[in-house]
């Protein structure tokens, strides 16, 4: 079947890019297929793992359940674009100190949902981390490094 | 393939969903292209609601009544501050929603729309005696939430229409709030519980989700407990009313026994939370 593709102009990690792409595609199928981004990763489709989390003007949504087409004119921001980010940087190094990461899946959607915990509350309770990250699953850690690396990076970045 | 569609005005939207016989309105996604992702739906077109200017916004009107626009956001309900008193119960249940990137997505109108009766949006607005607005081919009508759902996943809308509002009455001083019983935090509800008290302390109106197709709300029960609701008696028959009009169903998030016994707990727990007895002389 021929694929009907449509023209979208958007910004991409402060770039303003423009994609081909198929009529009626999510932001996540474009950013994978289109633009070869693939921290957005496609666990369920359905909305449900947080694998695919990005920034949409700054707010953390489901690339999966996102059109493309809503995107135009808008800001995407992805892992890819998160270099030099402060809060991102620590939240990285605590994932990694803590074995906060194993396969990896799960981890830039989890990173993503952390950072905008933290600019939403700095010094998040150990119980508020967990519902923040109740949207993100991961199949390998068994959670508790993945809060430890997010109370841990809390810390550090409000003293 | 998908085509989408962004009208500027509900009339637009209106006539694109007449003219297309397989479009549908898209909201927050949030559902839909879930559904769309897994083949249970496949619109030839997409009219996207995120450019009409009014659907979005919550505002309070000169008589004080709170209309809320149907593309208004569940973080931004979960975040208003005029829902106060007894329409708190309805900023608690936006924030139950999901997780915060899925309330950062999903709307009013869209939940209601969608009408799943383990979500949490119906039984609060039950609760708060709401209005729906609703605009179609055949002009602009308003809807009573509780004439609203008419079977499981059915409801009043019409072909072509659209919710564009849903119309709060004038908060008034008196506590209310919202309870799910879920498996995890961010599940759909096993079951749920709206309330909100009379100003007077003296009476209470209660909405129970999740156990039947649509909210369950007795308003001649509730009658029937005024001035009477700290006396067991009363209250336990009150919620026995509450189980006879249910019609739970046996699914992953509990059986239809379990639901059943959860009513009265739910609503012995929220009375207490909101009405603790006080210590008599
Ligand atoms: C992971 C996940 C967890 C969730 N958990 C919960 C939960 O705990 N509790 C809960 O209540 N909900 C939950 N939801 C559902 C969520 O609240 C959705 O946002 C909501 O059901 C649909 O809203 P939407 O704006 O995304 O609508 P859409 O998905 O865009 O649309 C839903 C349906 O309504 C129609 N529609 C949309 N807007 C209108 C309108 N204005 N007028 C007429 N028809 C319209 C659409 O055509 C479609 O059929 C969850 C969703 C996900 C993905
Ligand atoms: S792939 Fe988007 S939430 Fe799972
Ligand atoms: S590290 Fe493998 S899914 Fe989370």
């Amino acid at each position: 079947m021929m694929v009907k593709k449509v023209l979208h102009s958007l910004t991409l990690n402060g770039e303003e890019v423009q994609v081909a792409t198929a009529a009626g595609a999510t932001l996540l199928q474009t950013l994978r297929e289109d633009l070869r981004i693939l921290s957005s990763k496609r666990g369920c489709n359905q909305g449900v793992c947080g694998a695919c989390t990005v920034l949409v003007d700054g707010t953390p949504v489901r690339a999966c359940l996102t059109l493309t087409a809503r995107c135009e004119g808008h800001a995407v921001q992805t892992m890819e674009g998160m270099d030099g980010d402060r809060v991102m940087a620590t939240l990285q190094r605590h994932m990694v100190q803590s074995g906060g990461v194993q396969c990896g899946f799960c981890t830039g959607g989890v990173l993503i949902s952390a950072r905008d915990l933290l600019e939403a509350d700095p010094t998040p309770s150990r119980e508020a981390v967990k519902t923040a990250l109740s949207g993100n699953i991961c199949r390998c850690t068994g959670y508790r490094t993945i809060v430890d690396a997010v109370c841990g990076a809390a810390e550090e970045l409000s003293q | 393939m998908t085509e989408v569609l962004s009208p500027l005005t509900v009339d637009d939207a209106i006539a694109l969903l007449v003219e297309h016989d397989e479009a549908m309105p898209l909201a927050g996604g949030a559902t839909l292209i879930a559904m769309r992702n897994a083949s249970l739906v496949e619109p030839s077109h997409l009219v996207s609601l995120d450019r009409i200017a009014e659907l979005r916004g919550i505002d309070r009107t000169a008589d004080g009544t709170i209309r809320i626009g149907a593309m208004t956001r569940h973080c931004d309900t979960a975040a208003c501050a005029e829902l106060t008193g007894s329409l708190h119960v309805l900023r608690r249940a936006a924030g139950m929603i999901a997780n915060r990137v899925v309330r950062n997505m999903g709307t009013m109108g869209g939940a209601v729309a969608n009408a799943d009766p383990a979500a949490d949006y119906l039984p609060a607005l039950a609760c708060c005696d709401a209005t729906l607005e609703i605009a179609g081919p055949e002009g602009r009508r308003s809807l009573s939430i509780h004439d609203y759902v008419d079977d499981w996943y059915e409801t009043a809308l019409g072909e072509g229409e659209i919710i564009t509002a849903i119309m709060l009455p004038a908060p008034v001083e008196a506590p209310s709030a919202y309870r799910k019983i879920a498996r995890v935090s961010g599940d759909y509800a096993t079951a749920s519980c709206a309330m909100a008290l009379d100003p007077d302390g003296q009476g209470l109106r209660v909405a129970i989700g999740a156990c039947g197709p649509g909210p369950l709300r007795d308003r001649a029960g509730e009658d029937a407990l005024r001035g009477k609701l700290h006396d067991p008696a009363a209250l336990a028959e009150f919620a026995g009313r509450l189980v006879a009009l249910a019609d739970p169903v046996d699914d992953v998030r509990g059986s239809a026994e379990y639901r059943l016994r959860l009513i009265p707990r739910l609503v012995a727990s929220v009375l207490s939370e909101l009405a603790p007895q006080k210590e008599t002389a």
